[in-house]
């Protein structure tokens, strides 16, 4: 029997790793909170959000929870003045599900959209999260699918590549159920700036965020928490479709971020969010590159213009070709990250870990790379994939083999004998957000834009 | 030329580089056309310049649909042609309501 070791040890590590991948030597260090990995990941939500929904809640061989905790000191410690009082990385994780009731549902996700499904050689997901995402099944399947269990039974004699491909060509959020490989992986690429992030005094950034649903709001919720001023921008004809979700988690990420909604299928619309773009201080969008590049808007060339620029750029698997066309969602990234693999190799359950997890892990990631590339005096693009981020985390600590993530999850699981794994006490939400444009004209004259 | 649209068939332009898969279509045999000119199976070779009349270009990850949207096709490859059916140009579909959650 080894000697116990530092229960928080994961946790800091991690957060010297990510400053150590940013360049930034920080002699003061923001602390981790100090809980056993097994404990973090039982109070975060996690464990319950994990396993069938009529079997017992599973523990995750890999400690999320607690590097949650280790992403959210590193942002601390980048910014000793932030308000995290109330905040935990690790109970970021549960937070929907806790706002929102969801349970875990084995291998159909917490918010329902997404599936793991047996092809003939593997297990892949896919998220049908958008209405029009059924109507694409017929040209996938190349059969008139209209439900989930003929969608199961259909793939089933199915090869999974082929599957993913045809997929990923149609524009469905699709991933193979991989393992995480063991050799490190990056969590951000850097297409444009400098790589070392030498802190300088800056003051408050002005943050324009372009994303929705939950990994870019979040992340830009945090930046808030750290001083910054927030303009969430949205399209009048396509706004943020979480507004349509529940009411309480959208406020919950966007109560006190100013609304501005600008007719984006119009050239004067676009040229006013190229004039936002070009007084920004950071910005975080989570669209496919081309689908920006088709509106005129460049985050390239807007990085020449705008020199200490901070453009946070959030996809699905990166913006190189093919991956840029990809999409994902919170679910199936996480499957493509590894971690319902490293969970099945270690319970034999093939299910989701978690809910949406490669959402909140990218928006505490996120914000890390954005705070420090503008301390940094910015000038930088910034990408983050969903899958890339899970991918990190479900990496930096993974037992080698089989046996070890099994021993670990029966230690781990003793660990929490007898605990309620429920979830986390939601945060309350400071206020409501703003309604859709509230601040359009009030934003736009005030960074002297015409409106 | 005319052929029957099956969903989940693919076809590319004889004079562009324009790829399509589609996504629904009536039934029956359609004059489906790129730049002006018959598209052809995906392993078909063919040559030509795309007949700007048609419109164009192309643009990936655009769905294509005629007026009562009865045939959609998803671009999968961009070119300079435009589709048409017969002589009626396709018109761009609108782009997907987001999600409200994942």
């Amino acid at each position: 029997m080894s000697a116990p070791r530092d229960a928080a040890a994961p946790g800091a590590a991690y957060r010297d790793a990510l400053l150590a991948s940013l360049g930034v030597a920080a002699s003061a260090p923001a602390p981790v909170p100090d809980e056993h990995p097994a404990l973090a990941c039982a109070a975060s939500g996690l464990m319950a959000l994990s396993g069938q929904a009529d079997g017992p809640p599973l523990m995750c061989p890999v400690p999320l929870a607690t590097l949650a905790d280790g992403a959210l000191a590193a942002l601390a410690t980048l910014a000793p003045q932030a308000d995290f009082a109330d905040l935990r990385g690790a109970r970021l994780l549960g937070e929907r599900a806790a706002l929102t009731g969801l349970r875990r549902q084995g291998a159909r996700s917490a918010g329902g959209a997404c599936r793991l499904l047996d092809a003939a050689d593997g297990a892949f997901a896919l998220s049908l999260a958008r209405d029009d995402d059924w109507s694409l099944l017929p040209a996938w399947l190349e059969d008139d699918a209209a439900d989930w269990d003929r969608v199961a039974r259909l793939v089933r004699t199915r090869h999974r590549d082929e599957l993913v491909a045809r997929g990923r060509l149609l524009g469905l959020a699709v991933a193979p159920g991989v393992d995480a490989p063991h050799e490190r992986t990056a969590w951000f690429e850097l297409p444009r700036g400098d790589a070392h992030f030498a802190m300088k005094p800056a003051r408050p950034p002005r943050v324009v965020d372009l994303s929705s649903l939950w990994a870019g709001p979040l992340c830009t919720q945090l930046l808030q928490r750290c001083g910054a001023e927030v303009i969430k921008c949205e399209s009048t004809t396509r706004p943020d479709g979480a507004r349509q979700g529940p009411a309480a988690f959208f406020d919950l990420l966007n109560a006190g971020k100013r609304s501005v909604a600008l007719e984006l299928h119009t050239p004067r619309g676009r040229a006013q969010l190229r004039e936002l773009l070009l007084r920004a201080d950071i910005v975080i969008e989570a669209s496919r590159p081309r689908a920006l590049r088709q509106m005129g808007i460049e985050a390239e060339a807007l990085l020449r213009e705008n020199a200490g620029l901070t453009w946070v750029s959030l996809t699905g698997y990166g913006r190189a070709e093919p991956q840029a066309q990809w999409i994902a969602y919170g679910d199936d990234a996480g499957v493509a990250a590894g971690l319902s693999e490293i969970l099945y190799r270690a319970s034999g359950a093939r299910v989701f870990v978690g809910d949406a997890i490669a959402d909140p892990l990218t928006g505490l990631h996120a914000a890390l790379a954005a705070w420090a590339s503008h301390r940094a005096g910015g000038g930088r693009l910034l990408a983050l994939a969903l899958r890339d981020v899970a991918r990190h985390v479900a990496q930096f600590d993974r037992p080698r083999d089989d046996e070890a993530l099994r021993a670990r999850q029966r230690e781990w699981t003793a660990c929490v004998a007898g605990l309620e794994a429920g979830l986390p006490p939601a945060r309350a939400a400071r206020g409501t957000a703003a309604a859709l444009g509230a601040d359009t004209t009030r934003v736009l004259q005030g960074w002297g834009i015409a409106c | 030329m005319a052929t029957a649209l099956k969903p989940g068939s693919r076809f590319k332009s004889a004079v562009c580089e324009t790829q399509v898969m589609v996504v629904k279509a009536p039934a029956g045999e359609h004059d489906l056309r790129c730049g002006g000119a018959p598209m052809v199976a995906p392993t078909d070779s063919a040559g030509g310049e795309p007949d700007a009349a048609f419109g164009g270009p192309t643009l990936i990850g655009k769905r294509y649909v005629n007026a009562d949207e009865s045939l959609e096709l998803l671009c999968t490859k961009g070119g300079k042609g435009g589709l048409s059916l017969g002589t009626t140009p396709l018109e761009v579909k609108q782009a997907k309501q987001l999600p409200s959650s994942d």
